[in-house]
């Protein structure tokens, strides 16, 4: 058990290192409420904002001339200046809102035209992501006011092919049209019949949106967390470089024990500093880190271990502790950088938010936010589960090169 | 013999025909030698002789080359943590953590020899009160001075009661007074029973602490034996030292002044001193003198040294213990 009170010292010595507290403790948070409050317009919803152009995800699953004529004639054209169509199929959809790539997606369904055409009340979807601003505002009322035109279409239809309708009248009842004519005539823009042609149905509704708080809380975590594993591999290459450390090897703790209670010491460390960022930013800022605090408690743990096995793989390779400590400056920020730390991860391109949950606080980040917009702990278990494999893979790796290292220098 | 009068016949360490090599070089050429149970074994050689890579193997730190070590009857090299539990050991630098008290390292280095509880803190007390820091054990090693550094680096050794304690160069850089306490401790140790191997660059640490001595040099075991038996080696003789003035330029003209007064290899000229042995120095000064003045060259100053282990080394070596 002596590697218990390797870990102990350790976590003595930081507490008495008042520099090493203040870097691990007092930093973070004084950049959270830094950044927090200088990104706060960036995560703050554009009401008051001019609106830019945005794109409206499509799929249109209708062949009809009505979905046609909505897209191309309706967004292609008339608001070509404000809005860029882009069409996807169903899973990409819900894929592109689900990691913000799109605000707002519309999902048009196969017997759009055909019911309306009839006279008949259809549906659409309409998808938002947890920030749409007033985006999905604009996009429903398009669709209202394209709505709003359809029954003097039908009554035009009617008119000019009256054999035609009635032969379909079984089919296609009339009456709502009919009903509708007189009213569209005299008030169009007010077709109280029209807002019942198309109804939609908002997706994601119950997402919530993540302040800049959250985002800089979780960020800024998870890059001091790393920060933190870099200082305690530093530190362990530079005990490896002490006297100390040949009179652990003369004691009767064995170099596996060794390894064990340093990776300890390091876990509780981070551990203790992951609680006080969390708790810490949740009762200065108010940030909300989800429902699930089992599920921020775990990725947390399974982040350390992640983190810790990159960290014992990287200082395997590197031999001294100035070497480690340059190349982990340098790693943690580029890692930092990568993983969304400093800017939005919803700035980066799909494929770069999907390559950055292969690193540790990548992953861990994408997690954290998973949870802030309400994902229970079941949603994030792949994560969970995807961190501890890699962290577990890296330390085995580490630990065969650190034994065959040692085995040449060493008893 | 023990000074208690017992029979000492148990080795407590066997070295027998230890070599190690670092790629090309060769820094322990096949040494050999064994010291028994309570007795103090000196290990004397300038530094980079390679008694520090010879300690480090002993230990069990470094795999030898070759050869075989054991530790009561334990093999080092297949067994080392069985035969570390026997053994305590000095590092030369200090191996402690500053920023904890003396009392916290004794602790800590204390458990990493699987004590624990009230045995523990009884064998601290103890500790503290061998290495004279009873009234500092509540304060921070970064506190002390160097001397008292390595009280506690001592006490970190011994804190598992060990057989035998290895002890590398423990008075490098301290105080007088410090160093005195230190070696009295290690006195005292050596008189309770326990095994002391002392390595060290200053002879007369070695010469007061160590029933035995072997000087090692280029990695070799040069010569091995009590004090009394090394003195023999230069057959009782002193040393004389003449420093002569710049003048000295032509050594062979010397050396050949001195012609018949001594043999060849008890007469060394190098830098301006000229190194001769013999058994009365006293009757061969002043024609020393004379003929060194009429080469051309002056002395400017006279030493005569009693035969100790400097002198034993020069002997061997050629060289002295502290180039």
């Amino acid at each position: 058990m002596a590697f218990w009170w390797l870990a102990w010292k350790d976590l003595l010595m930081l507490v008495r290192d008042k520099k090493a507290l203040l870097t691990l403790v007092a930093m973070p948070l004084l950049l959270i409420s830094i950044l927090g409050a200088a990104f706060g317009n960036m995560f703050a919803e554009e009401d008051a904002a001019p609106i830019k152009k945005f794109t409206l995800g499509v799929v249109n699953l209708d062949d009809g001339p009505l979905s046609t004529a909505l897209i191309e004639e309706v967004f292609q054209k008339q608001l070509s200046k404000g809005i860029k169509i882009k069409q996807f199929n169903e899973e990409d959809l819900h894929k592109k809102i689900e990691n913000r790539s799109l605000a707002v997606g519309l999902i048009i369904e196969s017997d759009f035209s055909s019911t309306l055409l009839a006279g008949n009340e259809t549906k659409v979807k309409l998808l938002t992501g947890p920030d749409p601003g007033i985006k999905d505002d604009i996009v429903e009322k398009v669709i209202e006011q394209f709505a709003d035109s359809i029954p003097i279409e039908v009554m035009a239809r009617q008119a000019a092919q009256p054999v035609q309708a009635d032969s379909a009248g079984a089919d296609t009842p009339s009456t709502q049209p009919a009903q509708a004519a007189p009213t569209t005539t005299d008030h169009p823009q007010e077709q109280s019949a029209s807002q019942h042609l198309i109804k939609e149905t908002t997706v994601n509704a119950k997402t919530k949106i993540v302040s800049s708080f959250q985002y800089y809380a979780a960020a800024m975590g998870v890059m001091f967390l790393l920060m933190t594993v870099v200082q305690g591999v530093s530190n362990m290459i530079l005990e490896k470089e002490q006297e100390v450390y040949k009179r652990l090897l003369l004691s009767q703790l064995t170099y596996t024990n060794y390894l064990i209670g340093k990776m300890i010491g390091l876990v509780i460390i981070c551990l203790l500093q992951a609680a006080i960022i969390i708790v810490g930013t949740k009762y200065i800022f108010g940030v909300d880190w989800g429902a699930s605090a089992f599920g921020i408690a775990i990725m947390t743990a399974a982040f350390v271990i992640n983190a810790c096995g990159l960290g014992v793989l990287a200082g395997a390779f590197v031999k001294t502790e100035k070497a480690f400590s340059v190349a982990g400056m340098f790693g943690s920020q580029i890692l930092a950088a990568l993983g969304g730390s400093m800017a939005p991860l919803y700035i980066f391109p799909d494929w770069v938010v999907a390559m950055t949950k292969l690193l540790p606080n990548g992953l861990a980040l994408q997690t954290y936010l998973k949870l802030m917009t309400g994902a229970s702990l079941v949603n994030i278990l792949p994560a969970v589960g995807g961190a501890v494999g890699l962290g577990v893979l890296f330390f085995a790796i580490g630990l065969i090169r650190l034994s065959i290292e040692r085995r040449g220098k060493y008893a | 013999m023990t000074k208690n009068g017992e029979v000492m016949n148990v080795n407590m360490l066997t070295v027998q025909d230890l070599r190690k090599s670092f790629g090309q070089f060769e820094a322990v050429k096949g040494v050999s030698f064994s010291v028994e149970k309570g007795e103090s074994f000196g290990l004397l050689g300038p530094n980079g002789a390679g008694k520090s890579t010879t300690i480090n193997m002993i230990t069990g730190l470094y795999p030898p080359t070759a050869g075989t070590i054991q530790v009561k009857d334990i093999d080092v090299i297949k067994n080392a943590k069985q035969a570390q539990k026997w053994i305590g050991v000095v590092p030369q630098e200090i191996a402690l953590y500053q920023e904890m008290s003396a009392r916290e390292n004794l602790k800590f280095w204390g458990r990493m020899y699987n004590l624990s509880g009230k045995a523990l803190e009884k064998s601290i007390d103890e500790v503290l009160e061998i290495i004279g820091l009873t009234d500092r054990s509540k304060d921070k090693v970064e506190t002390f001075s160097g001397g008292m550094k390595r009280r506690v680096n001592i006490g970190a050794a011994i804190l598992h009661r060990p057989d035998m304690l290895i002890m590398d160069e423990p008075t490098v850089g301290i105080d007088p007074q410090s160093r005195n306490h230190i070696l009295e401790t290690v006195k005292r140790l050596n008189s309770e029973g326990m095994t002391i191997i002392y390595t060290s660059h200053y002879m007369e640490e070695v010469e007061y602490l160590c029933e035995r001595i072997g000087i090692i040099d280029h990695g070799e075991l040069i010569a091995s034996g009590t004090l009394k038996e090394l003195r023999e080696t230069i057959g009782d003789r002193s040393r004389i030292n003449l420093t002569l003035d710049s003048n000295a330029t032509d050594t062979g003209k010397i050396t050949a002044a001195l012609e018949g007064l001594f043999l060849e290899k008890d007469l060394q000229l190098q830098d301006y001193l000229l190194t001769a042995f013999h058994k009365e120095p006293q009757s061969v000064l002043s024609e020393i003198i004379q003929r060194v003045t009429k080469t051309g060259a002056r002395v400017s100053s006279v030493d005569i040294v009693e035969p100790n282990l400097e002198s034993i080394f020069l002997h061997l070596t050629g060289r002295s213990l502290r180039d």
